[in-house]
């Protein structure tokens, strides 16, 4: 189990180095602004404002961001890649906070899925169907998980309650079949 | 024949890798530069932005590949989609494996000394992956 959660944020963000990708597209068409965007999102980048926007800096998230430098170059953008070292240890500790803070967010609203879908197992909802929405969730997990570069906390938390959520409908689901028809499997 | 990519392979360049020797040139000679001006003259480059067998769109170099070479083969279409999802992260076919794949290509990337070690290492990954979906597909 995951002990290394919150309690070093610091020694890690005073050591942590940053990719910074600076660019700017035209206005129209603005279908490229939302493709960037929403790549950036997706892969957990916070903009420090309009048109610059960091990742901690990896093997994975350089190869992400040339890419899509070169996409934005592509569109008629400019876009410049920097590699980046906070000036301040505490400036690099806030900078992580807010990268944690944005994974909240999301794992909350996932935490609160489970719950539903543990009431729903309570009042006797379709095992097949809650199975497919956990599922769903497990993925909204997995990818939420892939951008919590600094362990938000909450991390093991949903993991936990995701967990226990399957356990119940596989029980469920066994005693329903078991019922039903012995030795199915 | 003679190819050239970037350092520091990942799933999409190391499947690549393994495309070429198996599929389209079993002589294949590799460079892996830093910089593409470090590639030999006569190399046709892959996985470089800009090159012909590269990104194009929402494709990554793989799923290139299989369109200029006309590979047909549905495991290789497959493979496809595993590495797309691995390499561009969007879960665009929601394949179980490229998250397994992605982990373990990560890692060997940490403990192998260079690209030229990793992709003979991969090699082994994606034959046991073409195995296997063989015996699904065909």
């Amino acid at each position: 189990m995951d002990t290394t959660g919150v309690g070093d944020a610091g020694a890690n963000a005073a050591k942590a180095r940053w990719l910074i990708l600076i660019y700017h597209l035209p206005r129209e068409p603005s279908r490229h602004r939302v493709a960037v965007w929403r790549k950036l999102k997706s892969l957990g980048a916070l903009y420090l404002q309009n048109g610059a926007a960091a990742l901690p800096e990896d093997a994975v998230s350089r190869e992400q961001l040339e890419w899509l430098q070169h996409r934005i170059r592509e569109a008629d953008g400019e876009a410049t890649l920097w590699e980046a070292l906070p000036n301040t240890v505490a400036e690099g500790r806030s900078l992580v906070e807010e990268f944690r803070a944005s994974r909240e967010t999301s794992y909350k609203k996932l935490a609160e899925s489970a719950g539903r879908l543990r009431r729903k197992a309570a009042l006797g909802s379709s095992k097949s169907l809650l199975l497919e929405e956990l599922r769903k969730l497990e993925r909204e997990f997995r990818a939420e998980r892939r951008r919590d570069y600094f362990r938000s906390p909450l991390r093991n938390e949903v993991a936990a309650a995701l967990r226990e959520l399957r356990q119940v409908l596989k029980e469920g689901t066994e005693a329903g079949q078991s019922r039903n028809s012995i030795g199915g499997k | 024949m003679r190819w050239a990519t970037r350092r520091g392979c990942h799933v999409d360049r190391t499947a690549c890798v393994w495309l070429i020797r198996r599929f389209v040139d079993p002589e294949a000679e590799f460079f892996f530069v830093e910089d593409q001006s470090e590639a030999p003259k006569d190399a046709e480059l892959f996985d470089v932005a800009g090159a012909r067998l590269s990104h194009h769109g929402d494709a990554c170099s793989f799923e290139t590949f299989l369109v200029e070479y006309e590979l047909g083969d549905p495991v290789l279409q497959e493979i496809a989609e595993i590495v797309h999802d691995a390499d561009l992260m969007d879960e665009k076919y929601d394949r179980p494996e490229s998250e397994g794949l992605d982990s373990i290509v990560r890692g060997m990337q940490l403990t192998l000394p260079d690209d030229m070690a990793l992709t003979y290492h991969t090699d082994a990954l994606y034959n046991g992956l073409y195995t296997h979906l063989s015996r699904e597909v065909l």
